[in-house]
């Protein structure tokens, strides 16, 4: 199979839960070295917390897959292994072409830095070159209408324009497969709508998309598949036109 | 959008070799790029004498020096070059050390609210802060050139070796700035031990003096420390002392910046997956 882009299998993210006071200090670490070593491990202080536990999924270019789940069921834990910002305990993952995540909008963005200077700066962070950046410029800048404000340090922005301005570097990146947590909940229905439409425009490009969104209506318009997660784990996968979404509404809101 | 080759690559938490991890490092030198002009801008804006600062502090420092050794107790009698360029040699790379190992090791920890959210390799944040104060280095060797003018002394061919010297002493602050930025994600205590560690460390640097003016006998204990060498070598190097090259000392601290970046590499990739988790 060609087109798959990201192969995960038996993903899990172990925590270690420490029931008495965490070793933060050199003081306590050379406390609890000494009593490991005088009798055994202090395995008894800690309790193993699976925050995600035995994933496997696969995503195909140009496809859509929305995750749901309660807070805490796992799911922006799989969005930073399959992004790298954390290491998974278990399992492994393939990723093909360039993944971009887009966990926060606006990263690296500095307050004493102005708009223009932000753009290029979170591009970077994006894992774009400057020449890509600078071609899109004109289109990022248009895109979140803030065009008056480019040369403003961020720190004088209204949160509304920071989101949008941040957002708009993040619609214009060259991926094949975005992570997206979150982020559509910015600026006004209006920006909404227009941030929907790039991202639909981006999957027929032939983008693969993951998303974590509270918001099922939104979900709907964008994704194919829809899997559902439950306590760190992948209880059901199915298509969104399947009641899945409604089922997981009911259950959300405590009817079910 | 697919552009060029089909990147594949494997996430299975284990540790990068070190030559993948070059490799990543210089696929992300953009990052790198941005932070450095990121920081370079902010330090100096909105601050009324902007560049001045970098050559205010090691000008004052000098002087004080100057004031302490040369006038004080005398010194500068059996110096060849003039007093203050002996200084300049001492307090510029000094300076370097005592800012980029602080601002490398707090690095990862101010930073890791981008760490939680994006990846790219986490080496660039402490070595994107030690190439700023780098930067800042050089400039400020402006004021050992106006020093020169001011004396009309010109330095001989020993010159060539300041780059190397200079190199040496990247490795050397970024190899301790590396190594501290991980251990101050995991232990905080560094963040307190560090700065009392660095006024210590001024008293037993030939900053203000020369490594011949303490008795023979504690050179070579002395010259354990690493920065000795190098400014020692500086001295050669520039000021064509009458003394001959610092072989001993700066063997040591070849020796010792070598040692040094090999464990802190090692410790670095160690650990690296992990920093976001540990924080």
């Amino acid at each position: 199979m060609d087109d798959i882009v990201i192969d995960a299998s038996g993903l899990g993210k172990r925590y270690r839960l420490s029931h008495k006071t965490r070793a933060d200090s050199l003081k306590l670490w050379a406390r609890n070295l000494m009593r490991a070593g005088l009798r055994g491990t202090s395995s008894a202080d800690t309790e193993d917390f699976w925050a995600l536990h035995d994933v496997s999924l696969q995503l195909h270019r140009g496809e859509c897959l929305a995750l749901v789940g309660r807070n805490g069921s796992g799911k922006s834990t799989l969005l930073k292994i399959l992004s790298r910002v954390i290491p998974p305990t278990q399992g492994q993952a393939r990723v093909r072409g360039r993944l971009v995540s887009l966990l926060e909008v606006g990263t690296g963005f500095h307050p004493e830095l102005t708009g223009r200077e932000n753009i290029f700066l979170n591009g970077a962070m994006l894992g774009c070159s400057r020449s890509l950046i600078s071609r899109r410029f004109d289109r990022i800048v248009a895109f979140s209408g803030i065009e008056r404000f480019l040369d403003t340090p961020v720190k004088h922005y209204s949160s509304g324009m920071y989101v949008r301005l941040a957002y708009s570097v993040a619609a214009h990146v060259e991926a094949d497969i975005l992570l997206i947590d979150e982020v559509l909940a910015v600026g006004d229905a209006e920006f909404q709508e227009k941030c929907l439409q790039s991202l639909q425009r981006q999957l027929q490009d032939g983008v693969a998309m993951i998303v974590v969104s509270h918001s099922v209506t939104r979900l709907h318009r964008i994704a194919k598949r829809v899997a559902w997660l439950r306590r760190g784990q992948i209880a059901e996968i199915a298509e969104a036109s399947s009641n899945l979404l409604q089922r997981y509404l009911e259950d959300d809101c405590g009817v079910g | 959008m697919t552009s060029g080759r089909p990147h594949v690559s494997l996430i299975d938490g284990l540790p990068p070799r070190f030559g993948a991890y070059c490799c990543e490092l210089w696929e992300f030198r953009q990052v790198a790029v941005m932070l450095i002009q990121r920081d370079l801008i902010v330090r100096f804006r909105q601050t009324f004498f902007g560049l001045a600062w970098l050559l205010f502090k090691p000008l004052m420092l000098m002087l004080v020096l100057f004031f302490a050794f040369g006038f004080l107790a005398g010194f500068d009698r059996n110096s060849a070059a003039p007093y203050p360029l002996t200084i300049f040699c001492g307090v510029l790379p000094w300076y370097l050390f005592t800012n980029a190992v602080p601002d490398a090791m707090n690095s990862l920890l101010s930073q890791m609210h981008i760490m939680q959210k994006t990846y790219f390799p986490r080496a660039i944040i402490p070595l994107a802060v030690v190439i700023v104060d780098g930067i800042e280095f050089f400039v400020a060797w402006l004021l050992f050139v106006l020093g020169c003018i001011w004396y009309g002394y010109l330095p001989g061919w020993q010159v060539v070796l300041f780059p190397v010297l200079c190199l040496q002493l990247f490795l050397l602050v970024a190899s301790i700035g590396l190594w501290l930025s991980v251990l101050n994600v995991r232990f905080r205590d560094v963040g307190n031990l560090v700065p009392f560690l660095m006024t210590i460390a001024f008293f037993v640097t030939p900053v203000g003096y020369t490594l011949n003016q303490i008795p023979s006998e504690w050179q070579l204990l002395c010259s354990m420390n690493p920065l000795v060498g190098i400014i020692e070598g500086l001295r050669w190097s520039l000021l064509d002392g009458a003394s001959g090259f610092p072989l001993v000392s700066w063997a040591l601290s070849t020796i010792i910046t070598l040692l040094a970046s090999v464990l802190a590499v090692r410790q670095f990739l160690a650990v690296e997956r992990f920093l976001v988790d540990l924080a």
